[in-house]
């Protein structure tokens, strides 16, 4: 479950783009279609700026043509610019573009063509003007390529700003965002938001502030539960053991009643057991083992196994003994190397046999067992156990867990023919 | 022996009266600060336990009063809290020896009786029932002026019987006695019976015939 939850957690990890990324790749799709969309409409409109101009200019020339003719100037055509030519009926204007061969240039040219019919002085004329396209042609292109020039100029500078910009717009929020990262319950200190002259930043840290203040407050109050409640259970439970002693020690008992009572004296331990090491947890969680010594876990382990085998029949076999020095809390040591032990113990079976090793830097233990935990990632979780048959608080994986943490050792658990294995690097 | 029990918690304060006074002790209780504070400076006593959080205030106070006063008595703390330092800042200002909540009355009494050999002989003395002798220094043990080789836990073992005569030990109390917070690895106290055959053996007939079942699965040690 967690190995998959983090797997989709790395995954939507990796479809994520970062915010500054995201606005120049928007900034740069708008800009560039923008561009290309404004392009096309400048050379529409400066082409049809043209063509207007170019046909302004034949009707005109047109024009003064018909006045010439008029005043019986002499005329000259000049192919394929102006032609006159005298023709018979008269037709309708015409206005438009055509293939005229260029002897000097060798090849066809684009021409805007006005043809037009008028009766002057009696006799009918044909006028056909004609202008050449491409020099029009030649001016849209230097229109559109400057303005590209300059847009694509505009475009690189405001990228580059609007980039800048935004990086130093956002900064208090990438700032707070790396302090939310290292947000932890059990720090003391509280979070050193940047404030920013932004409004929606400004309350983005407000509301973050109180939020933390209130999942703090809350979990301080459950800790500060956890421990009253352990603490408080103590007095009724040494009243109850004190109680069950003096009547085992009073008279008119029988072997039933004797065996009830020690059997009430079992479950009082198993209470003030389970008691001790939730406030051992509370206090490892609260900082509360500061002491720190040159430890040697090898020389610990090796004292650990002698205590342990004088109540269980569990063999211990213990190899390598290479001494491991790690910097920590004396007490803290004893409980892992205890805990260590014990689980084993508890989950081995009969005649079964324990593995200790200590070479390099790391300690294991494995123990038989028939098959691989259910879920080993509840390992660690409080209370949690595989089978109920075993008597145990469910809370010494959690505690050696507890204490990894604090020293960042590395603790891991692995099944291996028939074999649970647990390693500590440390 | 002369015992104050100042202690809040009134049925646990009765229940050890109860307990402490079957060997003959005469216990007086006193149940807040004052009240101790006052018993402490007025009378004399061999063993006070002593609660730590005394309703009104803090038994390590008295012990400072112990000490200004120079008052002889031995104290044993109890306490609620299982913490390191308490219990060292306890021993720092005088107290012998510290229980932490909740424990067995038969160990308080065990605890009780060390603190008195360690006052009255400076830490050597021999405590002897009948025949048996037992050397709390050397931590050795004579039965008929003969030495028996005991092991650690058959040593303790015995000294927890003889520290507790004629009353009824069970399996658990045992149990935590010789392992403390590992006891609860053993879960058919097979191991109790090994011991305690072993210790039999090791006494002879003559030390062994102290050592009585009671109830079926319970001991007591007592005379004949």
């Amino acid at each position: 479950m967690v190995i998959n939850l983090w797997k989709i957690k790395l995954s939507e990890k990796n479809n994520k783009i970062r915010l500054i990324q995201k606005s120049s790749r928007t900034f740069l799709v708008t800009s560039a279609l923008l561009m290309v969309l404004s392009t096309v409409v400048l050379f529409f409109y400066v082409k049809s700026l043209l063509q207007t101009e170019v046909e302004e200019e034949l009707f005109s020339t047109e024009a003064r043509i018909e006045t010439a003719l008029l005043e019986n100037k002499p005329l000259y055509t000049l192919p394929p610019v102006v032609e006159i030519v005298e023709v018979v009926d008269l037709e309708a204007q015409i206005l438009k573009d055509t293939l005229i061969y260029d002897p000097s240039q060798d090849e066809l040219e684009e021409f805007r063509e006005l043809s037009s019919f008028k009766k002057v002085n009696g006799q009918n004329y044909k006028i056909t003007v004609r202008s050449l396209v491409v020099e029009s042609d030649d001016i849209l292109i230097a229109v559109v390529v400057s303005y590209v020039i300059i847009i694509v100029l505009v475009f690189l500078v405001l990228f580059y700003f609007n980039r800048a910009w935004s990086k130093k717009l956002w900064s208090p929020f990438f700032a707070n965002l790396e302090q939310m990262k290292k947000f932890s319950l059990s720090t003391e200190t509280p979070m050193q938001l940047v404030d920013s002259d932004i409004l929606e930043f400004s309350e983005l840290n407000k509301e973050v502030m109180q939020l933390t203040n209130k999942v703090k407050t809350d979990y301080k109050n459950l800790k500060q539960f956890t421990e009253d409640v352990s603490h408080e259970l103590q007095n009724p439970l040494a009243i109850i053991q004190a109680k069950v002693e003096n009547i085992i020690n009073g008279d008119g008992l029988n072997e039933v009643q004797f065996e009830h009572l020690t059997s009430i004296q079992k479950d009082i331990q198993r209470l003030t057991q389970m008691n001790k090491r939730l406030t051992l947890l509370t206090k490892i969680e609260n900082n509360q083992f500061v002491k720190v010594k040159k430890v040697n876990i090898a020389k610990n382990m090796g004292e650990t196994i002698q205590n342990f085998q004088e109540i269980s029949s569990t063999k211990i076999n213990y190899s390598d003994k290479e001494d491991i020095h790690v910097q920590m809390d004396p007490y803290l040591a004893e409980i892992l190397c205890n805990n260590l032990i014990s689980n084993a113990i508890k989950y081995s079976p009969e005649e079964g046999k324990i593995e200790v090793r200590t070479s390099g830097n790391t300690l294991s233990i494995s123990n038989q067992g028939p098959k691989a935990l259910e879920k080993p990632e509840n390992l660690y979780s409080r209370f949690y156990r595989e089978s109920e048959t075993t008597k145990s608080t469910g809370l010494g994986l959690a505690i050696i867990n507890r204490i990894c943490e604090l020293y960042r050792f590395e603790i891991s658990y692995h099944f291996k023919e028939n074999h649970h294995i647990f390693s500590i690097t440390f | 022996m002369k015992i104050l029990i100042a202690e809040d918690e009134l049925a646990l304060q009765q229940s050890i009266a109860t307990y402490l006074q079957r060997d003959g002790n005469i216990c007086e209780v006193a149940s807040d600060y004052k009240d101790t504070a006052y018993k402490v400076d007025l009378y004399d006593y061999d063993i006070i336990i002593l609660d730590i959080n005394l309703v009104t205030g803090s038994g390590l106070d008295i012990l400072k009063v112990l000490k200004e006063e120079k008052k002889n008595a031995g104290v044993l703390i109890i306490s609620a809290n299982n913490s390191l330092d308490d219990k060292l800042e306890g021993l720092d200002l005088g107290a012998d020896d510290y229980l932490t909540k909740p424990f067995h009355l038969a160990e308080l009494n065990s605890r009780i009786k060390a603190i008195l050999r360690r006052g009255k002989f400076g830490g050597d003395e021999t405590i002897t029932f009948n025949e048996i002798e037992i050397n709390t220094r050397s931590r050795t043990a004579y039965i008929s002026d003969k030495s028996i080789a005991l092991t650690r836990k058959e040593y303790d073992l015995l000294l927890f019987f003889v520290t507790n005569k004629g009353r009824i030990l069970s399996k658990e109390i045992i149990a935590e006695h010789l392992w403390g917070d590992h006891s609860d690895l053993v879960d058919n106290f097979d191991f109790i019976y090994v011991h305690i055959n072993n210790l039999r053996k090791k006494m002879t007939s003559k030390g062994a015939k102290y050592i009585k079942t009671a109830y079926g699965s319970g001991y007591k040690f007592m005379e004949d």
